[in-house]
């Protein structure tokens, strides 16, 4: 690992009494891709604010590239870019103004990039800003962010408002920009797009870092989930060691399996087992299990990975 | 695929969620009423009560009715005089054609603002979200309008009727709310003109250009048809002409408020089916979406802000040029005719201005006043970047806080000197044209005069855009709108000297009628001044705050 991209200690931010981030300790290296999931309300805004020096801490500091994210803001902001889920911009200027105009300001354009990405993202750079739509205003603020390659790319929920084409085309630039060694700091509820983008993933939850690790380790602290078929009776699994949340549904047992798999594969063997389908657990149900089920009714990415 | 979030109801929705818009509409209507209520009302009662005590005798009061009732080019200007000999009549000729103005004004703003305004920032696309249609939205939005003109006439008709119970002043109650229905008359029509463009351009800025095209038309027909030149007819045909027609308490006309409350109806039904007609945040009118870029400058922030406030600086700065045209072309005579015993004039008799200058030292108040506005708009512009999110995009990238603030100071105070000196150029070109005898570098300076209070006006809004964002809007326009009035009723009413120094206009000299006193005037630049960097200070130090 080189130099840390992003540092926090003990970063928090209090509204009065009510904890928008408790005490976040952050690490994210250079080049690293790094999913930050949650529900809404629970901090990811924040923490992403509290990073950009849009608003101060109530306690703790946070670094990019080893600069104070309140004290040397200009410095860190050369070397990042932004994407807001939500783009309120100059409805009087045209698409081109804007990313002239952000392009100037920030110092830094690859032209040709840009003009691929208008290509790529399907964008009418002259209509002005009033007449695009939330989707293609959205499309605007991603090109603007992504025509000046930064060393860091900071985005919250970058792709409200986007079709599933639009969708596609954005993991492409993400790809390609992991590649150039950019790294990435990702906060989304859309958990298909952090599975297939990051290396890495946290999980927040009223304000807390509940969880952070590879999607790899944090699978091995869940179960595997385990279907077989059997010819005759389903033998009783209940006992097995490491084996619970049995159901039973004719000749069809799903259960899952936590540490070794060995004691439910002899069992299994021993019962004239007919198919047998594992999979590890999708991030949705790592969320969910983090949230007990509650939160998860809003995004459902249904995958079977 | 991601799922929208689904956006529950405005926590203000309340109980009756189906009027949202209509009291969302009424609360900010009312409050925006009340205020010019109270500059109505002051307005009114400081001229009755000023010319009662100036012009004591029935031959000062003829000797005035003479000189005024008809002079074509002050017709032309204010309207006909009738019955100057009495308060009444002066009170009416005085008032009512710049209270008409002023309100046409606020009313096509205010309707703008709550309709297209509104509509621009979003905000009504949560509202429309629910069971509201664009149909009864734009019908409840003209529901609460009318809220803020009854808040506005109430107040107006409050001060107007018990000022009118003065001995010295003698107007009847009856005759004083029909002066109160005559004055925001113009109000309640240009609301509703405002409301109709609101509909028929695609942003709030576009539809305050038509509002403000049909305005400018009236009053030049309305012009015209004053200038005794045979076209009295065209009165008919301005809706501020019709105002006039009521004449109020000199020979009150009540019929001619059947044109006004015809024209606004008709606006009215307009507004509602033009509004069910065409798209959320589209326009009637066909909308120019596309547009070759000028990227000149669009190089930064100050070249950004330069670029947004183009359209809005020049139609004040036409209002001032125009405002300082006709201060100018009036100035001879009614410097002439203003008695030597009026206790304003003596006062700056003493003082060793005469004529002109000493009714342009008078006037100038206003042109202060309006040079304030310009820079109240510039905080309130200021705050809007932050309040509905655009300043981010800014402020993510290499551009510190206090860069982005001091550039849109350094260009306002560059926006409200260049409104002194229009005021001041305009000013003497138009006394120049009739032969008035001030002299240039008088007039020149008494332009320059009316800027420190606007600097000072725009520190403390720049202080408290720092301190308590959320407030700027509010805390800037009242510090203004506050000492526009303790300046006015201080006048008239001897107030206590601490409360007179609390108005920033009090602070400054009367030019061109004494020559400005440079000292005070760069005091409330240093305060101004100060407050603007502890505000600076203090918005680097605080949060982004949304709305």
């Amino acid at each position: 690992m080189g130099a840390m991209a992003i540092r926090t200690e003990g970063l928090s931010k209090y509204y009065g009494s009510v904890r928008a981030l408790g005490d976040l300790d952050l690490e994210v290296a250079e080049g690293e891709v790094v999913g930050y999931l949650g529900p809404n309300g629970a901090g990811k805004t924040t923490t992403i604010r509290l990073l950009l020096g849009l608003t101060r801490p109530t306690a703790g500091r946070a670094e990019i590239f080893g600069l104070d994210c309140q004290r040397q803001v200009v410095e860190a902001h050369r070397r990042l870019a932004y994407v807001a889920g939500e783009a309120s911009l100059w409805p009087s200027l045209t698409g081109a103004e804007t990313l002239h105009l952000l392009g100037r300001v920030q110092g830094r354009v690859d032209v040709t990039y840009r003009d691929e990405l208008i290509g790529r993202f399907d964008l009418d750079p002259s209509k002005k800003v009033r007449a695009y739509s939330k989707g293609n205003r959205q499309k605007l603020i991603l090109v603007a962010a992504l025509m000046t390659r930064p060393e860091l790319l900071v985005l919250d929920e970058p792709t409200s408002g986007l079709d599933p084409l639009m969708e596609q085309a954005f993991r492409h630039c993400v790809h390609e920009a992991r590649e150039r060694g950019q790294t990435i700091f990702l906060s989304s509820h859309i958990l298909s797009e952090v599975e297939a983008l990051c290396d890495r993933v946290g999980i927040l939850r009223e304000g807390l870092l509940v969880e952070m690790g590879t999607l790899a380790e944090m699978r091995h602290l869940s179960a595997l989930t385990v279907e077989a078929t059997f010819e005759g009776p389903v033998p009783d699994l209940s006992r097995v060691p490491g084996v619970g949340s049995v159901e039973v549904e004719g000749h069809v047992v799903r259960c899952q399996v936590r540490g070794t798999i060995e004691p439910l594969l002899k069992v299994l063997a021993a019962s004239g087992v007919q198919e047998l389908l594992s999979r590890e657990p999708s991030l949705e149900e790592l969320f969910l299990a983090q949230y007990g089920g509650s939160a998860g009714t809003e995004d459902t990415p249904a995958h079977a990975g | 695929m991601q799922a929208e979030l689904a956006i529950g109801p405005p926590a203000s929705a309340g109980r009756w969620p189906a009027t949202v818009v209509a009291r969302q509409t009424a609360r900010k209507a009312v409050r925006s009423g009340v205020l010019w209520g109270y500059v109505f009302g002051l307005y009114l009662a400081t001229q009755a009560l000023a010319y009662a005590s100036s012009y004591k005798t029935v031959s000062q009061r003829a000797r005035l009715a003479k000189e005024f009732g008809s002079n074509a080019g002050i017709s032309a200007l204010v309207g006909p005089a009738h019955e100057l000999q009495t308060v009444a009549g002066f009170t009416v000729w005085k008032c009512l054609a710049v209270l008409a103005v002023v309100g046409a004004v606020w009313g096509l703003l205010t309707g703008t603002r709550l309709l297209r305004g509104e509509e621009d920032a979003g905000r009504w696309e949560l509202l429309l979200a629910g069971q509201t249609t664009r149909r009864s939205a734009a019908a409840q939005a003209l529901a609460g309008l009318a809220c803020g003109v009854a808040a506005l006439w109430t107040v107006t008709a409050v001060i107007t009727v018990v000022v009118g119970r003065s001995s010295k002043v003698d107007i009847s109650a009856g005759g004083a709310l029909f002066l109160a229905v005559s004055v925001v008359a113009a109000a309640v029509m240009f609301l509703a003109v405002g409301a109709l463009a609101s509909q028929l351009a695609a942003t709030r800025r576009q539809a305050s250009a038509y509002a403000g095209a049909v305005l400018g038309v009236s009053y030049a027909l309305r012009m015209v048809a004053d200038s005794g030149t045979g076209l009295g007819w065209l009165r008919w045909a301005s809706p501020l002409g019709w105002i006039e027609q009521l004449q109020p308490l000199t020979g009150p006309h009540p019929l001619a408020l059947l044109p006004i409350a015809g024209l606004t109806a008709v606006l009215g039904l307009c507004t509602v089916r033009l509004a069910g007609a065409r798209d959320l945040r589209g326009s009637t009118f066909p909308d120019r979406a596309s547009s070759v870029a000028h990227t000149r400058l669009v190089f930064g922030p100050s070249g950004l802000n330069v670029r947004l406030m183009r359209p809005s600086v020049a139609g004040w700065g036409a209002g001032i040029a125009a405002y300082g045209l006709v201060l100018g072309l009036v100035a001879k005579s009614a410097g002439s005719a203003i008695s030597s015993s009026s206790s304003l004039t003596r006062a700056l008799s003493r003082l060793g201005a005469i004529g002109a200058e000493a009714y342009l030292g008078v006037a100038f108040l206003l042109m202060a006043v309006l040079v304030a506005f310009v820079a109240a708009g510039q905080i309130s512009a200021t705050r809007a970047e932050e309040a509905e999110g655009r300043l981010d995009h800014l402020l993510v990238r290499p551009v510190s806080r206090s860069s982005w603030l001091a550039g849109r100071l350094v260009v306002a105070t560059i926006v409200v000197l260049a409104g002194g000196l229009t005021a001041g150029v305009f000013t003497w070109l138009g006394a120049a044209s009739q032969d008035t005898g001030v002299s240039f570098a008088s007039v020149f300076d008494a332009g320059l005069n009316v800027v420190p209070p606007a600097l000072c006006i725009l520190g403390i809004g720049a202080f408290v855009f720092g301190v308590w964002p959320r407030a700027s809007g509010v805390a800037t326009y009242g510090v203004l709108v506050w000492s526009f009035l303790v300046e006015l009723v201080g006048g008239i009413v001897g107030l206590n000297h601490w409360v007179l120094d609390t108005s920033v206009f009090h602070q400054m000299s009367a030019a061109p009628a004494v020559s400005p006193n440079w000292t005070t005037g760069g005091a409330l630049l240093a305060l101004g001044a100060m407050a603007a960097v502890a505000g600076g200070t203090a918005f680097s130090h605080r949060d982004l705050k949304g709305e």
